[in-house]
This record gives C-alpha cells, sequence and structure tokens, in this order.
C-alpha cells in the first residue's frame, strides 16, 4: 500500500515537474486574440471549421518541439540563431515583421481587457490606460515572476468552456463527424472561410509563440541531455491548448450559431457561449477569464518582444540592466506598451474584429519564421544529432506550404 | 593608413596588375599561429573555384581591392582549421568585450592597411558593436558608398580594440590552434566573470571554465547561481571539475556537490587531492540548511597563551579565504575555544601583547543550528564570523558574513 502510495507521488511529482516553459507558454496561447477567434469561429461556422484542429494540433506539436529542442541543443535564443546563421539584414527584416505582428498581439491583449473590464461597466478609456501602466510596472519591477503561478492557475478557467461546451448539448456526433472529416470544397471560394481558417492556425501558432519557447528554455538552462522530459511538456501543453479551442468553438457553435447569431460583435456576445454553464452570471464568468488570459499575454509580449528583437540587432537587454545601460530594451517594450494601449483609445474601435484581426496577421508571417526555423533545425553544425527527422520537416514544410497558399487564396477571394 | 570595414571588403572586386577583375573577395583570414592580428590571406571566388590570395601580393584594400599579380599563382582554397575567418567567425558572433566587461555582438569588423614597402598590410585593428556597423550592413548595396561613408561619418563609433576582444569558440581543438586562452577574460574580478559566463549560452560557458586557469574558475564559480553552477560542473568532465573544486571555499564546494547528483558528485570527490576530499566530504554530511552546511573549515586558530606576534604568523601562514581572516579563535590546552580576537586588535596592538588580554568573549553556535538562528545571531551580535562548535566545544568551522548574505539574498 505505502509502496503504491509512494509510486503515485512520485508520478505526480513528475507530472508536475515537467509543466514547465511548454505549458505555460500554451496557456499564454489561448490569450483575448485566441478566445475571440474561436469563439467567432464557431459562431460564424458552427462546426464546420472542426476540422482544422487536428491538423493544427499536429502541426503546433512539430513547431513547438523544433523551437525547444534548438533552444535545448544550442542553448541560444531564436533571434540569437537567425543572427548568427543569416547575418544583420535578413534578421533586421524578421525583426521588424516581428515588431509589428506582435504590436498587434499586444493592441489584441488590451482589447481583451477593454472588453472584459466593459462587461462590469468601466470605461476602456480607465481601464487600458492603467492596465498598460500596471503591466509596464509588474515587468519592470521584477514582481512578474512571483505573479506568474497566480496567472497559471486562474489559467483553469479554460475548463469553464469545456464544461459549458458539456451542458450545451451540442450535437456530439456531428461536432466529431465535424473534427475528422474533409473540409467542403467550397470552403476555398469563400473569403471569410479563408479568413478564419488562417486565423484559427495564426492564433495557435503564433510567431512569437517560437520566440518565447524558445528563449525560457534557454532561460531555465535546459540542455540537449534533459531534453526528453521537456518535450512531453510542451506535448502536453499543445495538446492541452486545442481541447480548449475545440470546446471554445464547440460551446459558440451550440449556444452562439444554433440561435442564429452569427457575428459576434462584442466580449458580451462572446460570453453567451457560457450561459449554459453560469446562466445570468455567464458574462461575469467570460469576463473574469478573458481578463486574466489577456493580462497574462499582456505581461508576456511586450517583454518578450524586447528581448527577442534586441538580441537579434545586438542591443544590450535584460531587466537586470539599468535604463541608462539598455535604452533601447527599455524603451522599445516601452513604445509597444503605450501605442498598443493608445490604440485602444481610437473611438468606436472594432474590439473583437481588431482582435482577430492580428491573428491573421500571426498566420501570414508565420511561413517565413517556419522557414528560418526549418533550416536551422536541419543544419547539422547546429544541431549534431538532433536535426530534424524526416517527418517533422514534412509536417512543418506542409505547414508553409498551406499558409502561403491560404494567404494567396484570401487575396485572391477579397473583393 | 587607413580603416576600411570588413563589410566593405566582401563582395569587392578583386582586380590584377592589369586592371581586369579576377573575383570578389569572399571571406578574409587570419592564422594566429604566424600573428596574432594579421590578415594572412583573402579567400576570392574566381570563375576557377575558390583562390587564396596572399596578402603579401595586397596593393591595395578597399571597395575594390587591387593586388600586384594576374591571380594565375593563387592556389585552390581548401578548408583549414588553423585560421581564423573574420566572416564565419566573427562578424555576427558573440565576443566577451573584456574592457566592457559584457557579452556583445559583432556588427562589423574595422581593419587596417598600411602601406610597407610595394604592398599594403592589412590588420584587424577593432570590432563595431555599434549603430555604424549596424547601418552599414544594412544599406549596402542599397545607398551609394559615397553618400554612405559621409552619413556613417556622422555616427558616433562604438568599437572595441582588438587587443579587449576574447572571442567564444566551443571546441577545444580550435581553441588551441587559435590560442584562444581567455587572457582578458582572466584577469577580470571572478564576479565580472560570473556575469559574463551567465549571459553565454551552455557550451560557450563550458568552452569558458575548460581554459580558464583553476584558481580563477573556481572563484567565478562561487559568484555564480546555484543552478548555473550545477549546469556548468555537470558538463565538465570529472577531472576538470575536480581541479576547480578543489580550489574552492571548502563550503562552497560542499554545497555545490551537494546540489549534484550522488554518483557525479562521488566522482568528482574520487577526483580531488585527498586532504580537499575529506573536508569537502565532512561538510557534505551535514544538512544544507544548518550552520555546519553553511561552514568552512578554513579558519585561524592559535593557543591562548600565546602574543600577538603568534598571531600574526598564523595569518601569514593561512590560505583560506580572506573573509575569513577577519577573526583569530584562541583555544586552551583541551583544544576548546575560549576567546575570539577581532583582526583589527591584531593591527593596532604591539607585537608582544599577550592574546588573552585582547581576547574577547566567542560567540559560538553547535553544527546543527538551522540557518534562522544563525542570520539572527549574526544580526544580534554585528558579526563578522561565527565560530561553529562540534560536540567537544572544539571548533568544527566558522561561517561569514558573506555565506549569510547570500543565504538570506537565495531564500526570496
Amino acid at each position: 500500500m505505502l509502496s503504491r502510495l509512494k509510486h503515485w507521488r512520485a508520478r505526480l511529482l513528475l507530472l508536475l515537474a515537467v509543466i514547465g516553459p511548454g505549458f505555460i507558454t500554451a496557456n499564454v496561447d489561448n490569450d483575448a486574440g485566441g478566445i475571440f477567434t474561436y469563439s467567432q469561429a464557431g459562431a460564424q461556422f458552427g462546426y464546420s471549421l472542426l476540422w482544422t484542429m487536428i491538423p493544427i494540433t499536429i502541426a503546433l506539436i512539430v513547431v513547438q518541439e523544433m523551437a525547444s529542442r534548438l533552444g535545448a541543443v544550442t542553448g541560444k535564443g531564436l533571434s540569437d540563431l537567425i543572427r548568427e546563421e543569416f547575418g544583420f539584414r535578413l534578421t533586421f527584416i524578421v525583426m521588424v515583421t516581428l515588431i509589428v505582428t506582435n504590436f498587434g498581439n499586444v493592441v489584441a491583449e488590451f482589447a481583451g481587457i477593454a472588453s472584459s473590464l466593459e462587461l462590469f461597466g468601466l470605461s476602456r478609456y480607465v481601464v487600458v490606460p492603467v492596465a498598460a501602466f500596471a503591466v509596464w510596472l509588474l515587468v519592470v519591477r521584477g514582481t512578474y515572476a512571483s505573479i506568474e503561478k497566480i496567472f497559471l492557475t486562474a489559467s483553469a478557467f479554460y475548463v469553464t468552456y469545456i464544461i459549458a461546451g458539456l451542458i450545451a448539448h451540442p450535437d456530439w456526433k456531428a461536432a466529431a463527424f465535424a473534427t475528422v472529416t474533409r473540409p467542403e470544397a467550397a470552403g476555398i471560394r469563400n473569403y471569410g472561410y479563408i479568413y478564419m481558417v488562417i486565423a484559427l492556425v495564426g492564433t495557435t501558432i503564433a510567431p512569437w509563440m517560437q520566440f518565447y519557447l524558445q528563449a525560457s528554455i534557454v532561460e531555465k538552462g535546459i540542455t540537449a541531455r534533459q531534453y526528453a522530459a521537456s518535450r512531453w511538456d510542451v506535448i502536453l501543453g499543445c495538446v492541452f491548448t486545442d481541447v480548449v479551442a475545440w470546446f471554445i468553438i464547440v460551446a459558440c457553435a451550440a449556444t452562439l450559431y444554433a440561435n442564429g447569431h452569427h457575428d459576434i460583435g462584442s466580449a458580451a456576445d462572446a460570453a453567451q457561449a457560457l450561459r449554459p454553464l453560469a446562466g445570468e452570471y455567464a458574462y461575469l464568468l467570460f469576463a473574469a477569464g478573458l481578463f486574466n488570459a489577456s493580462l497574462f499575454a499582456a505581461s508576456i509580449l511586450p517583454i518578450s518582444t524586447a528581448y527577442a528583437v534586441c538580441e537579434g540587432l545586438g542591443f544590450e537587454s535584460g531587466l537586470d540592466k539599468k535604463f541608462r545601460e539598455a535604452p533601447v530594451f527599455y524603451w522599445l517594450y516601452t513604445v509597444i506598451i503605450v501605442l498598443g494601449a493608445a490604440v485602444l483609445l481610437v473611438p468606436g474601435l472594432p474590439l473583437v474584429y481588431v482582435s482577430v484581426l492580428s491573428q491573421v496577421a500571426n498566420g501570414i508571417v508565420l511561413p517565413l519564421v517556419l522557414v528560418f526555423m526549418l533550416m536551422l533545425t536541419n543544419d547539422r553544425e547546429l544541431m549534431g544529432t538532433y536535426t530534424n527527422s524526416r517527418r517533422f520537416n514534412a509536417i512543418a514544410w506542409t505547414t508553409v506550404v498551406v499558409m502561403v497558399l491560404l494567404t494567396v487564396l484570401m487575396l485572391v477571394t477579397h473583393r | 593608413m587607413s580603416l576600411v570595414a570588413l563589410s566593405e571588403l566582401l563582395g569587392a572586386p578583386v582586380r590584377g596588375a592589369t586592371g581586369a577583375v579576377l573575383g570578389r573577395v569572399r571571406e578574409i583570414a587570419i592564422a594566429p599561429q604566424d600573428h596574432p592580428t594579421r590578415i594572412a590571406y583573402l579567400i576570392v571566388r574566381t570563375a576557377d573555384g575558390e583562390r587564396v590570395l596572399p596578402s603579401a601580393v595586397l596593393k591595395s584594400c578597399g571597395s575594390t581591392v587591387r593586388t600586384a599579380d594576374d591571380g594565375s599563382a593563387w592556389e585552390k582554397y581548401s578548408a583549414s582549421d588553423g585560421v581564423l575567418l573574420l566572416k564565419r567567425d566573427l562578424l555576427d558572433q558573440q565576443i566577451i568585450d573584456v574592457h566592457g566587461r559584457k557579452v556583445v555582438r559583432v556588427n562589423d569588423v574595422e581593419l587596417d592597411s598600411t602601406p610597407v614597402n610595394s604592398h599594403v598590410v592589412l590588420s584587424v585593428v577593432a570590432v563595431d558593436v555599434g549603430a555604424r556597423g549596424a547601418i552599414r550592413r544594412l544599406t549596402k548595396g542599397i545607398v551609394p558608398s559615397f553618400t554612405l561613408r559621409t552619413l556613417l561619418a556622422r555616427i558616433p563609433p562604438r568599437v572595441i580594440p582588438w587587443a579587449y576582444v576574447d572571442l567564444l569558440e566551443t571546441d577545444p581543438a580550435r581553441r588551441v590552434k587559435l590560442k584562444i586562452v581567455y587572457e582578458g577574460l582572466s584577469k577580470l574580478h571572478p564576479a565580472d566573470i560570473a556575469n559574463i559566463v551567465e549571459d553565454l549560452p551552455h557550451a560557450e560557458r563550458e568552452a569558458v571554465f575548460e581554459t580558464l586557469d583553476e584558481e580563477v574558475a573556481a572563484e567565478a564559480l562561487e559568484e555564480l547561481d546555484p543552478k548555473v553552477q550545477v549546469s556548468i560542473v555537470e558538463s565538465l568532465d570529472s577531472d576538470r571539475a575536480a581541479d576547480i573544486v578543489e580550489e574552492m571555499d571548502p563550503d562552497a564546494a560542499a554545497d555545490l556537490l551537494g546540489e549534484l547528483p550522488e554518483g557525479r558528485s562521488g566522482e568528482i570527490l574520487n577526483e580531488m587531492e585527498p586532504e580537499e576530499r575529506q573536508e569537502v566530504a565532512q561538510l557534505l554530511e551535514f544538512g544544507e540548511h544548518t550552520a555546519a552546511g553553511r561552514m568552512t573549515t578554513e579558519f585561524v586558530a592559535v593557543g591562548d597563551h600565546g602574543i600577538v606576534d603568534d598571531a600574526i604568523e598564523a595569518l601569514r601562514q593561512f590560505e583560506g579565504s580572506r573573509e575569513a581572516v577577519a577573526t583569530v579563535y584562541l583555544y586552551n590546552v583541551a583544544f576548546k575555544i575560549v576567546g575570539a580576537v577581532p583582526l583589527v586588535k591584531l593591527a593596532i596592538s604591539p607585537a608582544t601583547t599577550p592574546l588573552s588580554q585582547l581576547a574577547e568573549p566567542a560567540v559560538t553556535c553547535t553544527a546543527d543550528t538551522p540557518d534562522d538562528d544563525v542570520a539572527a545571531l549574526f544580526d544580534k551580535y554585528n558579526l563578522v564570523t561565527l565560530a561553529v562548535l562540534d560536540e567537544h566545544e572544539r571548533l568544527a568551522g566558522i561561517i561569514t558574513a558573506d555565506d549569510v548574505i547570500t543565504m538570506l539574498r537565495h531564500r526570496r
């Protein structure tokens, strides 16, 4: 009996030890942009986009695994590696692109903060500046590390979507069927449909996540030898993210889409998906969860962007440095937050639309980052015996090609 | 003499004696075995493959490279381990700025070409880590080179003279061939070395610790975060790790070995000299968060009937850390601790003063005293060192104030 208990405790400890960078990244992935995109996908297209979930999960696992392997084997960040292997000019282009797309994501996080608190009747003109300042201070003061666990715990909110999905009595058969069947060919002529597919990929496999995950692996000092455990952390994180995503889509499909509510204009609309679970209080639950997710990601995105850019371009970086020692780092960080928040103050800004749009931008930029990651993970001189397997290359290159094709299709179908 | 940037030279056309273009510059090589800064040869991409252009025939170097011959005598280039290739090994890579005590990334390399007799001597003078190099790289080929030069001249340069550059090379064989010994780095304060090392990827950290002098490596290691210490020691082979651990303070060594997997710490202990091994092994047996786990066994103690001169002599003989000499402990015939003399009192007293006259009561604790109580004692008595006694009231070791500060900081 005792030995069995010990066995279980050991297992539990092992599981907890595994919860690391991969799992955290995956959780941050379900941010404001993610929640709005998945909600909109379910509301607009019902179950018919569920087929994307399995391929996206596979691609996500492959890409995240590549990022963490790169970090563990080389001990360097993604932007460092791009700089060292591809020179200054290409790095500069990638970094500018990264700043632009990440900026869009930061705007989405502030949109999440604004719209969640608007459900409580608070004005965004007050909330957003306060939140921006709070985030700035939180990170610069170094308090972020101690509250990361609070954010993580609060991420348990996502479970409510699973429960809501279960209570909403969705058509399980149809949902399951939609998940495993091929998409209808008619979709490729539909601009809105392609736009949403790109957004789904972009929000789930966001470019910034690869930089962030690799940096976390390096920061944690994980080396090639300890890498096996991290792999499980990554896989677990990816699966968790996408299970939640699936349930958000299903919950929205079963409530919003089923009732003919096909366009999510605000957070109040999106909150309706939780009605089966929380009834009148659905908006409370949704607001709390969205607020947490947005604030979590808003604390990570600007700082991880500043790190990646400064490391790639060779500027001093690090919160242990003084402002005078690392001016570019601090300015970049500050400007991303201030401008990101300032966008929200534009009167009448459609918050959900902007959030989804930022995820489309993620999807468009993804192939660029992926190509660099692919070249790096296949560099024998850099990776030694840890280069990509053929299967991984096939999956990742397919992702690149598909995303480029989808982008072209989107431009062609746009009228 | 005139300065030319590596990024200007790369891709520049090479013209022979007749003015005909023979090829374009692809790489620039230094052979550190022959000369530490002088360029040995240029690798030129010609219609007939990659050729080696020896620096002895260079006539001028700038946006065009001119040579005194027609290129027919240039040998075919074959890769060699023993040369430093400026583009591959330096451009965009990280180096240690010894003067600024940090890790920086190279944006460009500045070379100097000085006419000597009939040819020019090309040598590395500095690496550019500032905006000037960055903008030159970014706009090369887009903005006309004349405009670019006037534009760049306005940007204040941020360069590191070549003498203050320590290269990072993870391959030990290549380190030897390229004569990379981290000379500049090893002269820095151990705390600065530690700061630099923390900014490096793990393979580069390992490279530094494989190369540094053992004593310097040990001191730097002590300054590092415990987690980083462990990862570095785990990556070194046991032999080298033991050499470094031997040089560490026994308490720091014990803390470090205590964090390692048991098999690994055993291997390292086995490789150590018997004397050091015994001390560290003893410390390892105590709980980490007790006085015994924190203490060092290197201290100064003399008999209580001695005079100041005896104590000074004992200090002269002492090889342990500087922090430990702040107090000289006195023992009686039974080797029990009966008092303590602060270093200051020794310094200001005549050489013949009996130590018993200077002695103060020694503040002591037992080996199993927990961390909190140790810190409380330091606070209450404003201690610099605290004596840790064994069961016979003999001095087992001492805890120094710097250990307590480390302990308190790590707890946050």
